[in-house]
């Protein structure tokens, strides 16, 4: 899958990311009706999966094949759950549509915003995130960015070509009488499980 | 879009009528402030923001072309290919072949306000291809086959009963007017469209030179899809919208959501460097191919307007349509009055520039110049003086109606005929029983009108009255040319009594320089450039013969004539704009004059009191001049008076000049709102710094709120001082 970088926790600018902004990270995704689900260990990230699974009832997940996917070991899962599972380009747009949840990885946080930066460069990132009614998102709670401005930095540094994303909430409209209502042509939930262990390598 | 046949007025009153419309709009004028502000809450220095769009924007224009050309290279580089489209014309040329070419039968659109500005849907329709718009407002609005309202919020003029029959009508089945339900039968009706798309097309929100890249901001997620599920993605994107760096959208990404939408940021923001992989069906199955990127460079009269040195100044809008949710003329009517598909004042000017001056002379009077637009749009456009410039260029190109130009030549161009006339018109004599020449007098004495009654000129305007007031001190602290202006002079005389009282009780002579006229603001108002040069003169020699240490003014309009517009209109005379500029540097408003002063002597101290006063904020005085503290200081500091502040206080009364008496319909509306936050504040007494306002605010109280009283400011302190020599 193609990245527009390759390791983003290093292309972070030193001494500025960490934990100490997740909490402003947390409060204002929450306030755009992101749900934030925090957990300490990779370990924990099966149990998180099943309970949301069988909360929604899913039968069918579209996913990237992230570090956090491998790492925890959820292909084994879903298969166990008898979940019907698609992590390849073209199984993923056969089925992005009639599936039940979306889920993939993000590079970092900003906490100005409650956004999370999503490199789509690769059209698996794209569809997993964009056509299913629920996307749920991986991202480890210490790759924070305080601002917009230091998020720019960051691109600045790294975005030669590609898609990029701020993911800021779910889809949402206000077309109608301004009234505000989610879910229109992207997921009506937007999960962001936020994992404080590092998965190995960085890279996404 | 035929502009000449069209009649204004009776729109107008259509869209005053239309209630679903008064309604939406009300409340969404109501709420708008209050979402922003709280947008705001975690930014810092606005101010500094919107200073570094304008500074980005500034020198981007300066260098279009090179930018242009690195943004055009970087695309290249990256497999996007880049097609500059002269005009509307050129553009749909294009993409008509593009379409022959690839075999695109079906196109799904997220938005493109330039793709509307050439009716471009009507184009492709024609040529047999299927096109459909996919962000929700944008939707609806086609499917009714209205122009957008709003930039933003296009389809803002409908309730969701109107919505549901548009629905309805479409899909053929019955939808109900339940939002949530109506939000997901779009949903499913347009995925399809999305699926089955061989295009996407879409608009940009900025493009970043240094690496082709263009931006996305929106809330549905469209613009997702439609640039990553069809195999070919054309982006339009008009030169005013390119920044050469990533850096330089930090300022755009901070303020556009938090303006557009009251959102720290949108639920996408998508940015997009290059072709990038999607998926195409090949024999059954699915396979990773490159997506063709194209992106069409639009100008459409934009590299003529940065060629102006003037009107480079719409590169920095950014399209968040701020300044109509502020704009108290947008809010009472909606866009559609405003003829093309960009609303407002910023929708007046570009339609100007991106359709035609013909559309503009339309409508450029519903800018009533109020300034509220100024204090929040983040690409600090000033846009009331590019719509006074764009009036007189008309002016200069078409002229004036010859009634009008009768009237300004020679009556306002010659104070003896025009103060001869205006004391005629005390005693009720013709011509002004018609309100044919009235209308185009700076007092528009047309009488009374069903809300609001017009004073009378008064039979002994201030310059008669001057002789008596009079007192010349033994050692004056300073000598003041008092330039009383029209009102003053000839409607409220007792403001300039005041004025002399208040001034002489601090030591300084007063004098009234006899040849002084009117500012000629009404005059330039109407685009009339030479005949307000004409006048100016006058002044300006009237009021050097006089050699005061100070001009002063008690009108703000007046102030800001004096300080910068003199100055500005004769900019190519050197003579003429150095005599200017040493007067403008003299000139001084009433108030912030007079709470200097007594600040240095100790008699600003805030005063307890029985007597609630509120006070009303002039858009001049407070957004032209920067003076709002001063006044309530000195209100503050009069005896007895206690200042109660009301909502909007800075909110335009509706008066605006000319716009008050020819657009009656228009002003009521706005006079009423101003009324009822008066009547809120449980006061009896309103102050103004300004005699338009007083003019106004006066004529409302009288018909609908006869026990509250209106004053400015100077006859509040000049009574209070009275009091203390009793
Ligand atoms: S003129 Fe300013 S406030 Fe109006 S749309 Fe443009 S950027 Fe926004």
């Amino acid at each position: 899958m193609k990245k527009v970088c390759e390791n983003w926790r290093d292309a972070l600018p030193a001494g500025i990311w960490g934990p100490q902004h997740f909490e402003e990270f947390a409060a204002r995704a929450a306030s755009v009706a992101a749900e934030v689900i925090r957990v300490k260990t990779i370990a924990e990230i099966p149990d998180v999966l099943s309970q949301l699974v069988q909360n929604v009832s899913a039968k069918k997940i579209v996913m990237t094949e992230n570090r956090y996917v491998k790492a925890a070991g959820l292909i084994d899962l879903f298969k166990s759950m008898q979940i019907e599972t698609y992590t390849s380009g073209p199984d993923i747009r056969a089925h992005c549509d009639t599936a039940d949840l979306g889920l993939s990885a993000v590079e970092f946080g900003i906490a100005e915003t409650g956004s999370v930066c999503q490199d789509a460069y690769a059209v698996e990132d794209r569809l997993v995130s964009t056509l299913p009614p629920i996307h749920a998102v991986f991202l480890n709670s210490n790759y924070i960015l305080p601002s917009i401005e230091s998020a720019v930095e960051v691109f600045s540094n790294v975005f030669e070509r590609g898609y990029l994303s701020l993911i800021t909430g779910p889809s949402r409209t206000a077309d109608i009488e301004r009234v505000l209502t989610i879910g229109v042509h992207g997921p009506s939930r937007f999960i962001i499980i936020a994992v404080d262990e590092e998965v190995a390598g960085g890279e996404a | 879009m035929t502009a000449n046949n069209r009649n204004i007025r009776q729109e107008i009153k259509e869209k005053l009528n239309d209630e679903v419309l008064r309604g939406a709009l009300g409340r969404f004028a109501e709420a708008y402030p209050i979402s922003r502000a709280k947008a705001y809450e975690n930014v810092e220095d606005f101010e500094a923001l919107r200073e570094q769009i304008k500074q980005v924007k500034l020198a981007t224009v300066a260098n279009i072309e090179a930018v242009s050309d690195r943004f055009e290279a970087e695309a290249t580089k990256r497999g996007a290919k880049v097609f500059r489209a002269k005009d509307g014309n050129a553009l749909k040329e294009y993409l008509l072949n593009l379409c022959r070419e690839k075999g695109v039968k079906r196109i799904v659109k997220s938005k493109s306000m330039a793709s509307e500005e050439i009716h471009l849907n009507h184009d492709l329709e024609a040529a047999g291809l299927h096109v459909k718009e996919t962000d929700l407002g944008e939707w609806i609005i086609a499917l009714a086959g209205h122009k957008p309202s709003h930039m933003v919020m296009p389809a803002i003029h409908l309730n969701r009963q109107q919505v549901a029959e548009y629905f309805s009508k479409e899909l053929q089945e019955d939808i109900p007017p339940e939002i949530p339900l109506m939000v997901q039968v779009a949903r499913q009706t347009l995925r399809e469209e999305f699926l089955q798309a061989d295009m996407g097309i879409s608009g940009a929100n900025f493009g970043v030179a240094e690496n082709g890249a263009i931006a996305l901001f929106t809330n549905e997620g469209n613009a997702r899809l439609a640039t990553s599920v069809p195999r070919i993605h054309v982006v339009i994107i008009g030169y005013e919208k390119l920044i050469p760096t990533l850096k330089d959208a930090v300022p755009i990404m901070r303020t556009l959501p938090r303006n557009a939408t009251a959102q720290l940021m949108t639920s996408y923001m998508t940015m997009i460097s290059g072709t990038t992989p999607t998926m195409v069906k090949v024999c059954e199955e699915w396979v990773e191919q490159e997506k063709e990127l194209h992106i069409i460079l639009f100008d459409n009269g934009r590299l003529d307007a940065a060629k102006d040195e003037k009107f480079k100044e719409i590169y920095q809008c950014v399209r968040c349509a701020s300044c109509l949710n502020v704009c108290p003329v947008y809010t009472l009517v909606g866009g559609h009055v405003y003829g093309h598909i960009y609303a407002g004042g910023i929708g007046a000017i570009l339609t100007a520039f991106l359709n035609s001056m013909g559309d503009f002379e339309k409508i450029n009077e519903l800018c009533i110049g109020c300034r509220r637009c100024t204090e929040i749009c983040p690409g600090k456009i000033q846009i009331p003086d590019l719509i006074e410039e764009l009036r007189a260029r008309a002016v200069k190109a078409h002229g004036l109606p010859a009634s009008v130009k009768m009237v300004f030549e020679n009556v306002l161009a010659n104070r003896k005929v025009f103060h001869t006339l205006l004391r005629f018109a005390s005693i009720g004599q013709k011509p002004f029983q018609s309100g044919r020449l009235i209308r185009h007098l700076p007092l528009f004495l047309a009488g009374m009108t069903k809300d609001r009654s017009l004073p009378a000129i008064t039979d002994k305007p201030l310059r008669d009255r001057v002789a008596k007031l009079s007192r010349k001190p033994e050692n004056p602290s300073k000598r003041i040319a008092f330039f009383a202006g029209c009102s003053t002079d000839f409607v409220f005389p007792e403001v300039g009594e005041a004025v002399y009282k208040v001034l002489q009780d601090l030591n300084m002579e007063v004098v009234f320089p006899e040849a002084q006229s009117c500012c000629g603001k009404p005059v330039l108002g109407m685009g009339d450039k030479e005949t307000t040069k004409r006048i100016a003169k006058q002044n300006i020699e009237a009021f050097e013969a006089a050699q005061p240490d100070v001009i002063l003014t008690a009108c703000p309009t007046c102030t800001e004539t004096w300080h910068i517009t003199y100055a500005d209109l004769f900019k190519d005379d050197p003579e003429w704009s150095s005599r200017a500029a040493a007067l403008a540097a003299k000139t001084r408003e009433f108030t912030s004059l007079v709470a200097e002063e007594y600040k240095k002597a100790g008699r600003l101290n805030k005063t307890g009191g029985g007597i609630k006063v509120t006070y009303h904020d002039s858009c001049h005085m407070k957004r032209a001049l920067g003076i709002h503290e001063q006044p309530r200081k000195l209100l503050e500091a009069a005896d007895g008076y206690e200042l109660v502040e009301m909502k909007d206080c800075d909110k335009c009364c509706g008066m605006a000049g000319a716009f008050g008496v020819k657009y009656t319909d228009l002003s009521m509306p706005i006079l009423k709102q101003k009324l009822a936050n008066i009547k809120d504040t449980g006061t009896d007494l309103v102050a103004v710094a300004c005699p338009a306002c007083l003019m106004q605010i006066q004529g409302g109280l009288d018909k609908q709120l006869p026990n509250v009283k209106v004053k400015h400011v100077a006859e509040i302190i000049a009574e209070n001082l009275d009091k203390k020599q009793e």
